[in-house]
């Protein structure tokens, strides 16, 4: 796997030096900035308890890393493709599933930043109450699963996609796709379908998950069964997405070669 | 002399369309092999099964004495100029060659070396830090020429390296292209378009037509091959040529003096000689203009279509 890491280092000084990664996360600063700034001084929201108001940002924080996360993968393949440099790579000796590896633990990058930036803010919210380390603990644990899920999720996207264009747009449809059961009305989500829904789903079952380790101060292992699905689609897309690419990494994206 | 490309029978289908057909051909160590054919004759598809790119429907071929079934290995042994290969813009020509140089398993300091070497080789070392969205079609192409060579390969594969270049670039590339077989001793593979450089630079040619091969050999056999001589030129005396110029009518003759240059139309390439023996002329001399690589091109890409 030599070449995975030379191939990770690249694409990390594509996107950190190349300034797209920095761009990314400097919005994502700016989102974490506002919103901190609401809840601390908007009258409807400040109206929170502040257990709620770190649940809230860590839970934005989560989901826009992940989405950062998901946008990123999903460019890594079908964009290089476009930009007519993935046949150099596949002239390489290095192995398909070397190059796959590399980029998908490149597009992880964007959430190690998103998080690096969201634990100054949850430190501020989160003081004098004593949960900004648990906070922070299940916001890294839960968010780590989630953006290896979407990562994964991306690339494989990416192998199939016809275009960059096609590839971000499914990406971004697939992620609204899931945070659609927290769009329901709140009786729709209490049955025992409901439930299931929430927990089938990684994201909506890894956010429930914070909210009970934040805001209902439960302890690590009391509601762990919402941590099934996160821990179940991690490792199993992303074994997926390197199986895929290991084989099928190729110039035209679609079904066949 | 060793073969360092061998393709027996390598076919590649996608369903019902044959995009090549039972390609068969081999190339020795140090020849550079021009690869020909209009649009869509198989060119592209034939470089990226040789190159592991693409898995061939049927058929089997070594690269460097590696066979078809090793790909990495071939990988390893063989630089290819693809012809419309991206190029990252924001990095420098250095960065990206040290990173391919990586890619082919060169130690960090061994990729510095070889891709200084290379940038010297093919007239960058100047621009060598200079951010690749910055050069020109000539230089991207020679920065293409360097990345193939950045793992000392045993066969070269170029596509289209004089697409979009001015003559003087054109005569540049033709200059490396050849140097790469000279003094590298590497085989090269040139597919290109441009006949009249095939011609100044190949020791062999491989013509290509509807994915299957229509003409191999030297450029002076296939051109004989497969088309006849259209012109030829005839001294007579110079009291005779109005005469010899009426015997060969309605044949298109160009008369200076005792020459007469003739058109020859289709006609049999000593069908003017015998009009004038027979018209009772005496002929001193009779040359046939050697039949070109483009009219052989020309007439057996036609001819299959």
């Amino acid at each position: 796997m030599r070449s995975a890491g030379v191939v990770l280092g690249q694409e990390l000084r594509d996107l950190w030096l190349g300034g797209r990664a920095l761009a990314l996360t400097f919005a994502f600063s700016l989102l974490l900035s506002l919103l901190a700034y609401l809840v601390a001084t908007n009258r409807a929201l400040n109206f929170l308890e502040q257990r709620e108001t770190v649940n809230l940002t860590l839970q934005v924080a989560v989901a826009v890393g992940a989405l950062l996360t998901l946008l990123t993968a999903a460019d890594m393949v079908s964009g290089e493709r476009e930009r007519g440099t993935l046949e150099s790579l596949l002239l390489t000796p290095a192995s398909r599933l070397e190059i796959v590896a590399g980029k998908l633990l490149a597009s992880l990058s964007l959430w190690v930043a998103a998080f690096a930036i969201t634990i100054a803010y949850v430190w501020f919210l989160g003081r004098g109450v004593g949960i900004a380390g648990d906070a922070l603990v299940s916001g890294i644990v839960v968010g780590t699963l989630l953006a290896i899920f979407l990562a994964s999720v991306g690339i494989l996207i990416s192998l199939f996609a016809t275009s960059n264009r096609v590839s971000l747009s499914l990406s971004l449809f697939f992620l609204l796709a899931l945070f659609v059961p927290t769009q329901l009305p709140s009786g729709a989500t209490s049955g025992w379908a409901g439930d299931f829904l929430l927990r089938v789903n990684p994201l909506t079952a890894g956010e429930h998950y914070i909210g009970r380790i934040v805001v209902d101060g439960r302890g690590w292992s009391e509601d762990v069964t919402w941590l099934t699905s996160p821990l179940i689609a991690a490792p199993l897309f992303a074994v997926l997405a390197l199986a895929v690419g290991g084989r099928r990494l190729s110039l035209r994206g679609g079904a066949s070669e | 002399m060793t073969q360092a490309v061998e393709a027996n029978a390598v076919g590649k289908r996608y369903g019902a369309l044959v995009a090549l057909d039972d390609l068969s051909f081999a190339a020795e160590q140090g020849e550079i092999l021009g690869v020909l054919g209009p649009n869509g004759a198989g060119k592209t598809t034939a470089i990226r099964i040789l190159t592991t790119i693409l898995e061939p429907t049927h058929g089997s071929f070594s690269v460097a004495g590696v066979p078809h079934t090793r790909p990495a290995e071939i990988r390893r042994r063989t630089g290819v100029l693809p012809e419309s290969a991206g190029y990252p813009e924001r990095q420098t020509a250095e960065e990206y060659l040290r990173y391919q140089g990586r890619l082919f398993g060169r130690s960090r300091a061994a990729a510095r070396t070889a891709a200084a070497a290379l940038l010297e080789e093919v007239g960058l070392a100047d621009r060598g830090r200079t951010l690749i969205g910055t050069y020109s079609r000539g230089m991207r192409q020679r920065l293409g020429i360097a990345r193939a060579l950045v793992n000392e390969p045993q066969v070269v594969v170029l596509d289209e390296p004089t697409l979009g270049l001015d003559p003087a670039g054109q005569r540049q590339m033709l200059g490396i292209i050849r140097r790469i077989a000279g003094e590298r001793g590497a085989t090269v593979l040139l597919c290109t378009h441009l006949l009249a450089e095939v011609e100044e630079t190949c020791t062999r040619v491989l013509i290509l037509n509807r994915g299957r091969v229509v003409a191999q050999g030297t450029v002076a056999e296939v051109a004989r091959q497969a088309a006849a001589p259209r012109t030829v030129t005839i001294r007579v005396p110079a009291e005779d040529a109005e005469r010899a110029r009426a015997s060969l009518s309605p044949l298109e003759v160009v008369l200076s003096g005792g020459t007469l240059r003739v058109q020859l139309d289709g006609a049999e390439p000593n069908e003017p000689l015998r009009r004038l023996v027979d018209g009772g002329i005496e002929v001193r001399s009779y040359e046939l203009e050697a039949a070109r690589l483009s009219d052989a091109f020309l007439a057996m890409t036609e001819a299959a279509t």
